[in-house]
């Protein structure tokens, strides 16, 4: 019953906020429903590590965990626990400004659990059918939230997301639909095969191999817009930017890799299909591209979270480009990369939520320089969190960035590897020397007029804080689930 | 199933996709907004009529579900909605298209070549209507041009249904019993959902911006 739980604890905090009259009531109900999802999750972790390589599976193979998802799993279930304590004083705030209405304020509290069940059954549906569904469910409940502000630009914003989404989930559905089609006709002429992942993966061979290389192409395009692949990313900065804070975290720590994880599932079906690195250089070819394109963009960027947006898409291009190198390796930096890149976005979105809180602007300009003087407890966790996406050490991006450059250098893939380091430098620093200038500097106002209380800042500083504690000391059993996933990957189980 | 009955029912799945076809160009040159909307829904019969030609062909039962689901779905519910909310924010009903009606024809008929050149390899798999695969890249990429093509949010709505028309009619004409009815159904209800958020949308930005023309929104650049 693990894996039903798992989808129905956050389903159940949704619905449930519909009822309490204090909105008090409504925040305890949000943080206990992801703490519980939170508890569940390691439960499933330690369970699938349990099952000795062998997926947990329910419902006669409908969910299915192996370590991959168990994986993803732990990823959604933190951003999710982390955004939704920010999210209690990020509210309050807005509703004391009129920001928000009441209804504004129920709907963010509804939602946002719902898009984070619609994560879980991604990560947790065996069947290729309904993990597209679940994937187009992510985007519709989350749509919803990019236009929670109802300004002009947020509807923009919503309007974009929705409607490229929607094009490129259609694609997606044409992917499935000719991996279906790959298989009939396979599988002992049955005339309505299974759908489900696992028996898909069982007798790739014997699968359609055009069908099959067609079905990549239209997913790769399909669930890449999702994952805000270049060119099919131009929803991704406005959705970003114009997102209240808690969502844009959501948005960026997990929504883009439940995309790229989407891919990953078909990666290693093509893979095991045609026996060749197709899907792989594809990967790769997309996600050097995103990088090389995220760069220019940070460097002239003018809005603080269309760079952090803009950074995002840099992230998700490395994890693209070190699976598609198909080292152990860089499959294994990859995984590390998620979960630590996960850990870290939600803090910067934090601070920019806090500081578009007090100048009700996101502009470097209208900003203006000295933050450090005005608001000293944001502009610390800005900077540290700064640090730590750059991939400086002692923060673990270093660490899963080294990794994959290393990896790439080992198995022949030099060329990829130097232009990785080439545009992380170019990142590095584009986003150290804006906030550089943002942060620092002398300040026209030299009083702090900032209202965040300790335990606001420790809430907000928690990922950050897991983040140091899991790069100085990765327990031996998380290293074996990422070991597993990456063996999933690579098609070793 | 004795051959015969196969032979008349490819055909007739084969007329049924190519008047689809027909009406997406139709849809392309319309410039009334009910009446595209009409049109939609017609489009919607026909694919709820080839669904149930492949049911009783193939005497599968779980495909008439999905005819009817169609049927009720995007014949009758999608269509009504989209008029109520058309009436409701008062929208003038002239819609104008950034190409106009011949080059509009030209590139649809330029698509629909593209795609039965895209679809020849796919075509030879020996199966009921397996030669409809083109004409569904061809709705879907009709629909890509008529996305690009129009300005008002609602007619984007529009187009994105009949892409999706074409991907039902992939599915249809490429596994002879339509995928699973689970995933059918949550298709089904992705899309009503997708339409509903999409009409909330429309209705919020008619309300901020004193219009539906989508290429209002344009503060948001790199």
């Amino acid at each position: 019953m693990l894996l039903t739980s798992v989808l129905c604890v956050p389903f159940v905090a949704g619905l449930a906020c519909l009822f309490p009259r204090s909105r008090a009531g409504v925040e305890s109900i949000n943080i206990s429903g992801f703490v519980a999802v939170l508890v569940l999750g390691v439960k499933l972790f330690k369970s699938v590590l349990a099952n000795n390589e062998n997926a947990v599976t329910e419902w006669d193979g409908f969910l299915r965990a192996d370590a991959l998802s168990a994986w993803m799993v732990l990823l959604i279930s933190v951003v999710s626990l982390a955004t939704s304590l920010y999210a209690v004083r990020y509210f309050r705030r807005d509703v004391a400004d009129a920001v928000v209405n009441e209804r504004r304020f129920r709907e963010f509290y509804v939602l946002t659990p719902l898009f984070a069940t619609c994560m879980f059954l991604v990560v947790l549906a065996n069947n290729l059918g309904v993990m597209w569904i679940a994937v187009e469910a992510t985007a519709l409940s989350s749509a919803l939230l990019v236009a929670l502000y109802n300004r002009k630009t947020s509807l923009e914003a919503a309007w974009k997301y929705v409607t490229l989404g929607g094009l490129g989930l259609v694609l997606a559905l044409f992917g499935t639909i000719f991996t279906y089609a790959a298989a009939i006709g396979k599988a002992g002429g049955e005339t309505l095969p299974s759908f489900n992942w696992s028996r898909l993966l069982a007798i790739a061979p014997q699968l359609d191999r055009h069908l099959m290389t067609l079905a990549f192409i239209f997913v790769l395009v399909g669930y890449g817009t999702k994952a805000g692949l270049a060119p099919m990313h131009t929803w991704l900065p406005d959705a970003h930017s114009e997102a209240p804070s808690p969502t844009s975290a959501m948005l960026s720590g997990v929504s883009l890799k439940i995309a790229v994880y989407a891919l990953l599932r078909f990666h290693i079906l093509t893979t095991a299909c045609l026996g060749s690195g197709f899907s792989g250089e594809l990967l790769s070819g997309f996600g050097l591209f995103s990088m090389l394109l995220a760069g220019p963009f940070i460097l002239v960027q003018k809005n603080l979270k269309r760079m952090l947006a803009y950074s995002s898409l840099e992230h998700v291009g490395l994890i693209c480009v070190a699976v598609g190198m198909n080292a152990w390796l860089t499959v294994f930096g990859a995984l590390l990369h998620m979960g630590y890149h996960a850990l870290t976005k939600p803090v910067l979105f934090f601070a920019a939520g806090n500081i578009h809180q007090q100048f009700h602007t996101l502009d470097f300009r209208r900003i203006g320089c000295g933050l450090v003087h005005r608001m000293p407890k944001t502009a610390l966790l800005l900077g540290l969190a700064a640090v730590a996406v750059s991939g400086f050490p002692p923060f673990g991006l270093f660490v899963s960035e080294l990794t994959v450059i290393a990896g790439g250098f080992t198995s022949q893939h030099a060329w990829a590897s130097v232009v990785i380091l080439t545009s992380l430098i170019v990142v590095f620093c584009g986003v150290l020397n804006k906030l550089a200038g943002l942060l620092l500097g002398p300040s026209d106002s030299e009083h702090a007029a900032e209202a965040i209380s300790t335990s606001n800042v420790a809430a907000m500083s928690l990922p950050l804080a897991t983040l140091l504690l899991f790069t100085a000391w990765m327990p031996g059993s998380l290293r074996q689930l990422m070991e597993q996933a990456a063996n999933i990957i690579r098609g070793m189980p | 199933m004795n051959p015969p009955t196969s032979e008349t029912g490819s055909q007739f799945i084969t007329l049924l996709a190519s008047l689809m076809l027909v009406l997406q160009v139709l849809l392309a040159v319309q410039p009334m907004l009910i009446t595209n909307i009409r049109i939609f829904a017609l489009q919607s019969l026909l694919l709820a009529a080839i669904a149930g030609v492949v049911g009783s062909a193939y005497h599968a039962g779980h495909v008439y579900v999905v005819a009817a689901l169609t049927l009720v779905g995007k014949v009758l519910f999608l269509p009504w909605w989209l008029e109520r909310l058309v009436r409701q924010i008062k929208i003038e009903q002239e819609i104008r298209p950034f190409v106009n009606m011949p080059a509009s024809m030209l590139i649809c008929g330029a698509l629909t070549v593209l795609a039965y050149v895209v679809a020849r390899p796919i075509t030879s798999l020996e199966r009921l209507g397996s030669n409809t695969v083109a004409v569904a890249i061809a709705l879907l990429l009709t629909g890509f041009f008529l996305m690009i093509n129009r300005r008002k949010a609602i007619t984007q709505v529009l187009a994105l249904l009949t892409m999706e028309n074409g991907v039902m009619l992939a599915a249809i004409a490429l596994t002879t019993y339509g995928m699973p009815l689970v995933v059918e159904i949550g298709i089904f209800f992705d899309v009503v959902i997708a339409v509903m958020v999409l009409g909330i949308l429309v209705f919020r930005i008619r309300e901020t911006f004193a219009s539906m023309d989508v290429s209002k929104l344009n503060e948001l650049k790199w």
